[in-house]
């Protein structure tokens, strides 16, 4: 796409995901601020703003420490002149629940746009939050999407209605709008040359202390007011009549009077499931502003109809607020949503066709059925696949010295002398099997401050808290000064592998050298933080040294009161990445595998389960026997395997790369057994 | 209108997304044309599973396409939907099974990924055989091929499976694309000559 996100223009048009398209409408509208604290699946967001801000005039783009700096920034913009776009995951309005409450009070100056990526079906969150039930206190206004055109549109068009009405406006995509990669039909940009901030005094909005609150407290539910009127005729809410958008004009019109009611993504799949079912001739309302809900347009929409069905995710926030605007005007009808839709899980297209052709009598077609039945025959076949460490991760090193120092390795038992707190990122997946390294997983920096508690509360447990570098510093540094405070005896492990990585290697405020290898100015020291704090037992140790690190934390744990343990290598990814770009690999230096001897090993599963690395895979003899080997092409050499084996079954051979590249251009590591002459083995 | 839906289904860093971007592109040259698809990245590199949605839609005429029933399109392919299925592991295959019906065609890479939980012991691998039984219950269009030795024996790493199976794609099935299109993609992408080839050993499959 070469750099079309930056310099197309209207009538261009190109294949871009959903977030970039949130990313572009606020580039259209020319936004000069741009913050996030990474979460997926909103990160490419402001991602996508950020690698582009060289080609991009007067634009600032922040990975904020958290949502609440991050939140506040965009306020602070905004207040300045400066259009601004926030963006942060389901979960992250938690953490900026504070400034989004106060948004409303004060208002806005410039547009301000708060993108919020929301996760139904948790695929990458711990929850399922349906944020759009904070805009009952919050007040801020809700536009819902449905595909990529419209996440492009709708966040330009946010822009003007934050600064018609004064408020924060909310932008709701889920995974599958954020994620959803199609053709977008661009617009053209406001001039970016107009941008320039220039804040001014106006204590009236934004200073809220007893009168002065209640009389702000008072104006935004005016506003609230208007911005309902507005909604009334948007074009942003549409209401598709049973005959217009058929062509079939001689069938015979469906006297049920039934009629949906939808928005955002799950509008698509209803469209979808009703041609599905061929059942494309009711009434629909399509919401595109969620809240407030244009009470003319529901009631003239309710009016007409016997029977209305929602079809909404989570909890039901559309059906709540209908169903007292039908209250209101003594409504006679039915109204159907949570009966017929789950509450919980994502609602999938296969959902919406289920529920709509049940309601409709309407039966899918039988190759829908048919489908469903063929996988459910066949499912309890299926091997489950959870995700895991990659190969070469730092976190596999840290989690299986941790078992192995606190003797849980491969076991899911509830009788556990030692707790061992999980927390948010990468290292998470510690917590499935085989590891089963984690006794609870909530929100950010849960691990340490509901440890502390416990540490008081049963004294006959000792606890490890982990936590990774990235949300250490998002909310962390609090929770370790009330446990440095009250002298709480837990070992805390700092996970550092200085990158943001989940979320695609954001740099974290310890990370000292950028991907090109550049060093980054004003990195935090760590250690030096945590020495400020008054700690005392503080150590740091390289993960991958299992054997050393193990040993470690049994003594930790034999140590009274508050231990702290960094455990630092940087993310496997971003060292081979930042290799690549260096082109470290054609040096002439010596290069390493590690190779798994068949005839040694004796698949005691040390390296196969325990550590259980990707990279050794199971293969099967012609005679039918199993055996483990190391894939060489999707090793790292990070040599922890070859440190637990007990056997020496795994063995490191050196050689040098340099060479065999020279003689032969396209060399192949599995096949080529000529150049292993050249191979030295040193153990 | 016609829709023609392809999923791509198999585990993080096979390049399943750019695959599905790829042919994505490939609808840019007829303004009666669209495309959409959303993807599960949440395994990307952590031996997830991901999958890409591609949904080509192609509409008779200007007034369909403006027709606010028919220009909406859920970003997930229904159960029995799909024309293709891409798979680049075998038991990924499986679990995507319900978005085939008995006219679509299957391609699928026979190199295994051991999960966790068979490594555990605490379930089987099915042996292809069985994959294969179950597969053609289905529908009779079933390719295999072993794309990570293909690609090792042609590019010294798996970088290039996704490639080759697009290859095996525009042999094998009725993906109304014209393969020229494809090649034209690959021609301005990274690693064009590669790429080129790669799709090229898909192709002769």
């Amino acid at each position: 796409m070469a750099n079309l996100f930056v310099e197309g223009k209207y009538g261009d048009k190109g294949i871009i995901l959903g977030n970039e398209a949130i990313a572009r409408g606020a580039l259209e509208a020319g936004v000069g601020y741009a913050s996030m604290y990474p979460g997926t699946p909103a990160s490419e967001i402001i991602i996508t703003l950020d690698k582009n801000k060289k080609y991009i005039k007067n634009i600032y783009t922040e990975f904020s420490l958290n949502e609440h700096i991050s939140l506040h920034g965009a306020i602070g913009a905004s207040w300045s002149g400066i259009r601004s776009l926030c963006a942060m995951k389901n979960v992250g309005l938690n953490v900026a629940s504070e400034p989004a409450h106060f948004l409303a009070y004060t208002g806005v100056k410039a547009g301000l746009v708060l993108a919020i990526g929301s996760d139904p079906g948790a695929p990458s969150s711990s929850n399922e939050q349906d944020d759009r039930w904070y805009s009952l206190h919050t007040y801020m206004p809700i536009l819902e999407p449905s595909n990529i055109q419209e996440a492009k549109d709708f966040t330009k068009k946010a822009f003007e209605i934050s600064e018609q009405f004064s408020f924060g406006i909310i932008l709701m995509a889920p995974s599958r709008l954020c994620h959803n990669a199609g053709i977008l039909h661009f617009g053209d940009c406001l001039d970016r040359d107009l941008i320039s901030g220039n804040f001014k005094r106006d204590p009236e909005n934004y200073l809220n202390l007893f009168n002065l609150a209640v009389k702000n407290h008072k104006k935004y539910l005016e506003r609230n007011e208007l911005l309902k009127k507005y909604a009334n005729t948007s074009e942003l809410n549409i209401i598709i009549d049973a005959e217009t958008g058929s062509r079939n004009h001689n069938r015979r019109r469906n006297n049920n009077r039934i009629g949906f009611i939808s928005s955002g993504v799950i509008y698509a799949h209803l469209i979808e499931a009703l041609n599905f079912i061929n059942a494309d001739n009711y009434k629909i309302l399509k919401l595109g502003i969620t809240f407030p809900l244009s009470e003319e347009l529901i009631k003239r929409f309710l009016n007409d109809l016997d029977e209305v069905v929602i079809v909404e995710e989570a909890e039901g926030f559309l059906e709540f607020q209908i169903k007292k605007i039908a209250f209101e005007i003594g409504y006679q009808g039915k109204i159907h949503g949570k009966n017929i839709f789950n509450a919980y899980g994502e609602l999938t297209v296969d959902d919406v066709i289920k529920g709509a052709a049940n309601f409709l009598k309407k039966p899918p077609p039988e190759y829908f059925d048919t489908a469903v039945k063929n996988l459910e025959m066949i499912s309890d076949k299926i091997p489950q696949r959870m995700g895991t460490f990659c190969v070469g991760c730092p976190h596999r090193g840290s989690i299986y010295s941790i078992l192995k120092a606190s003797g849980y390795s491969n076991t899911d038992s509830k009788d556990r002398d030692v707790i061992i707190a999980g927390d948010i990122g990468c290292y998470t997946l510690g917590l499935l099997p085989p590891y089963n390294a984690m006794d609870w997983l909530t929100c950010m920096n849960s691990g340490l401050s509901i440890g502390q508690a416990i540490s008081i509360a049963d004294k006959s447990k000792k606890i490890i808290a982990l936590v990774g570098d990235s949300t250490f510093y998002h909310s962390g540094i609090p929770v370790l000064m009330n446990a440095v405070q009250n002298n709480s005896n837990i070992l805390y492990i700092i996970l550092d592998n200085s990158w943001t990585a989940m979320t695609g290697h954001q740099k974290t405020p310890s990370t000292k050298i950028d991907i090109d290898g550049i060093p980054i100015p004003n990195a935090i020291n760590l250690k030096d933080l945590l020495k400020s704090l008054g700690i005392s037992y503080i150590k740091t140790i390289d993960p991958n040294n299992v054997k050393r690190f193990s040993v470690l934390i049994k003594e930790a744990l034999k140590e009274k009161g508050l231990k702290v343990i960094i455990a630092k290598r940087e993310c496997i990814l971003q060292e081979e990445r930042r290799n690549k770009i260096k082109n470290v690999k054609l040096n002439n230096k010596p290069e390493i595998i590690y190779e798994l001897q068949k005839e040694r090993c004796v698949k005691c599963n040390e390296c196969f389960v325990e550590l259980a690395c990707p990279a050794i895979q199971l293969k099967k003899e012609d005679d039918n026997k199993e055996f483990y080997f190391i894939d060489t092409v999707a090793c790292v050499k990070c040599g922890v395997c070859y440190e637990v084996c007990p056997n020496g079954a795994i063995r490191k051979v050196e050689f040098n790369l340099h060479s065999l590249i020279n003689s032969e251009p396209q060399v192949n590591l599995l096949n080529n057994k000529e150049n292993k002459t050249e191979l030295k083995i040193i153990a | 209108m016609q829709q023609f839906n392809i999923a791509i289904t198999g585990l993080g860093g096979q390049g399943i997304i750019t695959a599905g971007t790829i042919l994505k592109n490939a609808a840019l040259n007829s303004d009666l044309q669209d495309v959409s698809g959303s993807e599960r990245r949440g395994g990307a590199q952590r031996e997830g599973y991901v999958e890409a949605f591609v949904k080509y839609i192609f509409y008779d005429s200007v007034s369909e396409m403006q027709n606010q029933r028919k220009n909406m399109h859920s970003p997930m392919i229904a159960s029995g939907d799909a024309d293709v299925l891409i798979s680049l592991e075998p038991i990924e295959t499986l679990r995507a099974i319900s978005y085939v019906n008995k006219n679509s065609v299957i391609i699928f890479n026979t190199n295994t990924h051991i999960p966790i939980s068979v490594r555990m012991g605490k379930s089987k691998y099915p042996e292809l055989y069985d994959i294969l039984n179950s597969l053609y219950n289905i529908t009779d269009k079933v390719f295999y091929y072993d794309f990570n030795k293909l690609s090792i024996e042609n590019f010294g790493s798996i970088i290039s499976v996704n490639v080759i199976s697009l290859g095996v794609v525009f042999a094998k099935t009725n993906i109304p694309i014209s393969k020229n299109v494809i090649e034209n993609i690959l021609l301005k992408g990274p690693k064009a000559q590669d790429n080129l080839r790669a799709f090229n050993i898909g192709l002769n499959l």
